[in-house]
């Protein structure tokens, strides 16, 4: 092997380790994610960044609701390659539409269990909204790792079934005026619970006033 | 061996390199507007008569009828511009919502002058389950169960029903209104709403003047509608006493069906001249039945008093819609039947009787189009006109868009 291609070999070598967990039992990594002022932080999705990791969790179809014209959940992630299925329960009908650029498609005035499923296979922010109803609104994540985890009412969020090893964790929320890439954490994993806070400065909630009384009907 | 720093600042470069400018966006959300614009664009092809509609002061009930040439009535089929709505939303602080419409009807107004149909401020307190809500501004009465489309359009016919035609044409109110929702432990849904408004005090002349027609106009505050004779104003307030009037409804936890009941008085003070009192009460019952089939029907009943010149009529209306719906499409089938009774025997006659079989299939055709055909069948007798029977049928093609 000459002294360039050897070169080469640890260059990628070093990558790699710094890429790939050690073999190890399964760990976890817990937190919680807080504002600029100190409050909890709900409905953040932290995120294994670093390496990207398609293990550890099955890509069944996940449900998206309609719900007295809410979308539930609101806030949904998932892994790259999963089909999300959008019954409707209420007896009024939706147009579910999304036009971002992660995913654009639309699901013709329905009720009921009839809609199609949608697979998300790009990874990126795909916000879905209402034709009828101006202020129906949520978010689909699609992350390219199942390690995720949504943040409880406490801010809290925990990882599992990550190997021993080197992680880069980031945190991301809906107003959240960082990048997930601006708050990367790198963290060695073993097997005690390893843990991690994320501080993310928030933009201000515009959310349309919702309308459940009788106007808001059509 | 590299150092555990050395390591971490390697993974932090390579995550930073991995992500390219374009991953930087994956993860941004648009920021929702809080001012936002809709608009709606209805081209038909129609076709109606031989006797001209009432928008064009004939004797036909539906919005499009014939013509009127030297050989007498003929029937007509043409290209109408049928409605161009324009909505402007905007949330503003403390939650609230403001709402307002503005429509063309071409053939309704006499010409295309603007109509400023909805001007709301609304805010709401709780969520789907219960709260409660207050509302301030110029609207309709919420009685229409079909007027539940975009821009209030009807959602299941081209054409509305003659009872919701007629809450839709001449009713436009300024005022305030209170709503309380509650979902009880044992899964009823109860509903009130209160409401009060000004602007109320010639409804039902049109009733009188004209009777009832099919159709989807959208009154508005500032517009006027045509009569046998002439035009009558839809918003008019001489007695400065608002119109009461409120919507009550129960319904199971899913709304599988419900039951609604409609109370409306204008109480207007007949010591003024031109102000009528007119008052009815509807009762409503919808069914959302397995198979995607919807089930509609709604009765009305009222009394409509002018002392000068006397001309009181009493008012009562009725349908029965089902409905069929897959994936965008619509197929919906309406009986209506519908009379004016003349109460004091005045100078000219109020009476009328008459049913109409409507017919209708509506496709969704991406988020921006529809496409609708409709045919109606009616058979009417009012006393004025004599034996003509005005509009035997009429049919129309409606391509909507909306932005």
């Amino acid at each position: 092997m000459d002294t360039r291609r050897w070169r080469q070999s640890i260059i990628v070598s070093t990558y790699l380790a710094t890429l790939t967990p050690a073999p190890g039992n399964a760990a976890a990594v817990s937190g919680s994610v807080t504002g600029s002022d100190g409050k909890v932080i709900a409905d953040a999705v932290v995120f294994v960044q670093a390496p990207g990791s398609l293990q550890g969790r099955t890509k069944s179809t996940q449900v998206v609701d309609q719900i007295h014209k809410t979308f539930v959940p609101g806030l949904l992630p998932i892994v790259v390659g999963t089909a999300v299925r959008f019954p409707n329960h209420d007896q009024i009908h939706h147009h579910v539409y999304s036009f971002s650029p992660a995913k654009t498609f639309e699901l013709p005035l329905y009720k009921g269990e009839v809609a199609p499923e949608v697979f998300f296979d790009k990874v990126g922010v795909v916000k879905i909204a209402c034709n009828i109803h101006d202020w129906m609104s949520g978010i689909i994540l699609v992350l390219p790792t199942s390690h995720f985890s949504v943040t409880d009412a406490q801010g809290r969020f925990v990882l599992e079934n990550l190997s021993a090893g080197e992680y880069t964790i980031v945190a991301w929320h809906e107003l959240s005026k960082l990048k997930p890439e601006a708050t990367a954490q790198s963290v060695r994993v073993d097997r005690d619970m390893t843990e991690v806070t994320f501080s993310l400065p928030l933009g201000p909630a515009r959310p349309r006033p919702a309308m459940h009384g009788v106007r808001g009907e059509p | 061996m590299l150092s555990a720093r050395a390591r971490n600042s390697c993974s932090l470069l390579i995550t930073c390199v991995l992500l390219s400018p374009q991953a930087h966006a994956q993860y941004e959300v648009e920021t929702p507007q809080s001012v936002w614009l809709r608009a709606l664009l209805d081209v038909r092809v129609v076709g109606g008569g031989p006797a001209p509609s009432w928008t064009d002061h004939g004797p036909g009930k539906m919005r499009y009828g014939g013509s009127n040439s030297p050989e007498g009535f003929e029937r007509t089929t043409r290209v109408a511009l049928s409605q161009a709505a324009l909505q402007l939303g905007a949330a503003l602080p403390w939650d609230m919502r403001a709402q307002v419409q503005m429509n063309i009807e071409p053939d309704v107004a006499d010409g295309y002058h603007p109509w400023l149909v909805e001007a709301i401020l609304r805010r709401e307190w709780g969520n789907a389950e219960s709260g409660w809500g207050a509302q301030a501004g110029l609207a309709n009465v919420p009685f229409s169960l079909e007027h539940s489309g975009p821009a209030w359009t009807p959602e299941y016919t081209i054409s509305a029903s003659a009872l919701n035609s007629w809450l839709w044409e001449d009713i436009s109110l300024a005022g305030m209104e209170g709503e309380w929702w509650h979902t009880t432990t044992s899964g009823i849904r109860l509903g009130a709403l209160l409401g009060a408004g000004y602007g109320g005090d010639q409804i039902g002349r049109l009733l009188a003047l004209r009777g009832w027609a099919l159709g989807d106009v959208i009154g508005g505050a500032n517009g006027d509608l045509a009569t046998p004779t002439g035009r009558t104003d839809i918003f008019v307030e001489h007695d400065e006493r608002p119109a009461l009037y409120s919507w009550l409804s129960l319904a199971d936890e899913s709304e599988t069906a419900a039951l609604k009941l409609g109370l409306f008085d204008n109480l207007g003070n007949q010591d003024h001249p031109g102000v009528w009192h007119t008052h009815f009460d509807t009762v409503a019952l919808v069914l959302h039945l397995p198979a995607r089939i919807d089930v509609l029907a709604q009765y009305l009943d009222g009394v409509a008093r002018v002392h000068t010149p006397p001309n009181d009529s009493s008012l009562s209306a009725y349908y029965v819609l089902v409905s069929h719906h897959f994936r965008g499409q619509r197929v919906s089938l309406r009986y209506d039947s519908f009379r004016v009774h003349d109460l004091d025997g005045g100078p000219s006659s109020t009476n009328e009787h008459g049913h109409a079989v409507t017919g209708a299939y509506l496709v969704q055709i991406g988020l921006r189009c529809q496409v609708a055909l409709e045919y109606i069948r009616m058979n009417s007798h009012r006393d004025v006109t004599g034996s003509l029977n005005p509009t035997p049928d009429g049919w129309q093609m409606s391509v909507r868009f909306r932005y």
